[in-house]
């Protein structure tokens, strides 16, 4: 027999009580996985986004609102030419309700940009012209709005063809309804208005050129802020408010953790006062006991921890496959988000077990003879 | 004097030094009051107790003999008096713990297992405070529950063994340390007349073949015949005590 034996059993005392304790821990952890993961999805589905249409810096005015807000598209010209700057391609981009649809990305990119060349066609063709009343969709958007070539789609109340279908390479771009920028800004009434501008680099330029790059753009351009690809949503209000929203719900289920653990070693070592006398009258340290106390809370963090990662796991993968957001996810479910969650949870456990320790750790071992 | 009272003593004086070789228990003005005083357990108590005596503590229930059990556990302080053991004072102890783990055994009248765990289990929970592998610690557990001939009881829980069983299983851990005293508090008070008699018998030749010294706590006067000496005692005060034999 180990000390951990020990622990162990002190644990297997009370199963159903135990294994309440566990469940609640794991809702709280289930909690931290799923919306920690899918806020950090979403600002990494963005990054990857503009990696994969060869975006250095983006140029926008990111507010409180999740969609950029509108500058003149101007700017753009004012950009290019800067001498480290290659490339530039004027985007408008709106989050928006189409069909049945409640939120789709739609991006209106300038005609003959940079940021239609990783658009890879998977069926039909692009539009033929700026103005051809046509749009293309990302895989996961034709899937989610049920669209084929040939199909109809209604956009600020015009009704656009649906001519291709495309593999933008990355989830916010499969994802994405795109078109053309003129026929959009004639659309929606936001003629010479852009809200992002995709700048490509000149080749071999290091981190520390591209910020310094982004600072002479922002001396430049009092309108909008330019930042390194990926950057930007992270460092917006909108993405920041839902990371906090995201963090503090989560704290909020982690406290409620805490508490029952606390609730159920608070229990413990109500009931075995008297085993703990024994223990303290047998010659144990009052450190052993408060060890035995914060390793036994520990253990249950622990356990509720890897139950929480899975159950957020799975929580999170049948949400992926609801047809409302199915290929709209792209949840953050590394193992470096599960190891921090379990840590979390052994935190809690300790921290749970630290004031039923020390009143245990209080009490008199003359009282192992009462009774 | 042991390892345990050496490293709490320094440069102990020679009085100090045959005291503690002649008893190994001493108190003075022995007080302990509880309740904030308004509760007197023991009121001046002083005694002697000598290496490898079997003394026996009668007295009418409240009389304080499991209060001055306590004290010689160092489960608990005195309020004013002395208390040495083998010279060196109990309430001074840095460590009262490490004194319980390695020189007191204990023996309790309601057995007090834990009942979740095995009775092999239960012998080796004292051991943990000492520097033993869990396998040396399982096959001294074994050796023990042997010597009070439970062999083939190792892996019963408490709930499945007897009274006298279940007894046997506490002596067995009181020993595990290899104590040099063994304080019993009414060892035989929740076993039938049958078992009571071997427990006690058990209990009297583990202390002779260890060479202990054993203080029981007890209302039987059959069982205080037993013993070397008897202090009886009444309201918080020795009513009677023959003088300790300087040594056994």
């Amino acid at each position: 027999m180990t000390f951990f034996t020990i622990i162990y059993r002190g644990l297997q005392r009370r199963p159903v009580r135990t294994g309440l304790t566990l469940v609640g821990i794991a809702i709280g952890i289930a909690a931290v996985v799923a919306l920690v993961g899918i806020s950090r999805g979403f600002e990494q589905s963005w990054a990857s986004g503009m990696k994969a249409r060869g975006t250095d810096i983006v140029v926008s005015n990111m507010g409180s609102a999740l969609a950029p807000k509108p500058f003149r598209a101007a700017v753009r010209d004012a950009i290019a030419v800067i001498p480290q700057v290659a490339a530039t391609c004027a985007i408008f981009v709106d989050l928006t309700g189409i069909e049945d649809s409640s939120m789709m990305v739609v991006s209106a990119r300038e005609w003959g940009g940079f940021s239609w060349q990783n658009l890879k066609l998977v069926a039909g063709r692009m539009p033929k012209d700026a103005l051809e009343p046509a749009l293309v969709l990302g895989q996961n958007a034709a899937e989610a709005l049920k669209k084929k070539t040939g199909d109809s789609i209604q956009l600020e109340s015009t009704e656009l063809t649906v001519v291709g279908i495309v593999d933008g390479g990355a989830l916010v771009e499969n994802g994405s309804v795109i078109l053309s920028l003129p026929l959009y800004q004639k659309l929606s009434g936001n003629e010479d208005k852009i809200n992002i501008i995709d700048v490509r680099a000149v080749p071999g330029l290091s981190s520390d050129e591209l910020k310094q790059l982004c600072a002479r753009i922002n001396h430049q351009i009092p309108e909008a802020r330019a930042m390194p690809a990926g950057e930007h949503v992270g460092n917006s209000e909108a993405y920041r408010f839902i990371r906090a929203m995201s963090w503090g719900t989560s704290l909020l289920a982690v406290i409620v953790g805490v508490l029952g653990v606390m609730n159920t070693m608070l229990m413990t070592v109500f009931e075995r006062k008297q085993e703990i006398c024994i223990l303290l009258a047998i010659g144990w340290k009052r450190q052993r006991i408060i060890r035995l106390i914060l390793w036994e809370s520990a253990l249950l963090g622990l356990l509720g921890g890897i139950g929480g990662v899975t159950i957020g796991f799975a929580g999170v993968k049948v949400l992926e496959t609801l047809p409302a957001i199915h290929g709209l996810l792209e949840p953050d479910l590394s193992p470096r988000l599960m190891v921090i969650a379990v840590t979390i949870a052994v935190i809690v456990g300790v921290i749970s077990g630290l004031y039923p320790a020390w009143r245990s750790s209080r009490l008199n071992p003359s009282q192992a003879m009462q009774g | 004097m042991t390892q345990l009272t050496q490293s709490m003593t320094e440069e102990p004086s020679n009085n100090v030094r045959t005291a503690a070789m002649r008893y190994v228990f001493e108190a003075n003005g022995l007080c302990k009051d509880f309740d904030e005083g308004r509760v007197r357990a023991l009121r001046g108590v002083n005694f002697r107790i000598a290496q490898g005596e079997f003394l026996a503590i009668m007295g009418p229930s409240g009389c304080g003999k499991t209060t001055l059990l306590q004290l010689l556990g160092a489960l608990d302080l005195p309020t004013s008096g002395s208390l040495l053991y083998r010279g060196v004072s109990l309430p001074a102890l840095p460590d009262p713990a490490l004194y319980r783990a390695r020189e007191i055994g204990m023996v309790f009248q309601a057995f007090h297992l834990l009942p979740t765990f095995t009775a092999v289990e239960n012998v080796q929970l004292p051991m943990f405070e000492i520097e033993r592998s869990a396998s040396q610690r399982l096959k001294h557990a074994i050796n023990l529950l042997k010597s009070v001939g439970l062999e083939h009881r190792l892996n019963h829980f408490p709930g499945m063994l007897s009274g006298g069983e279940r007894q046997r299983v506490a002596i067995a851990r009181s020993l595990a340390n290899n104590p040099s005293v063994l304080l019993a508090d009414e060892p035989t008070g929740n076993l039938d007349s049958e078992n009571a008699h071997h427990i006690l018998d058990l209990i009297i030749r583990l202390k002779r073949e260890r060479q202990m010294t054993l203080v029981l706590v007890t209302h039987d006067p059959s069982i205080a015949l037993l013993a070397s000496r008897t202090i009886r005692m009444i309201d918080g005060q020795i009513a009677a005590d023959p003088p300790a034999p300087q040594s056994h």
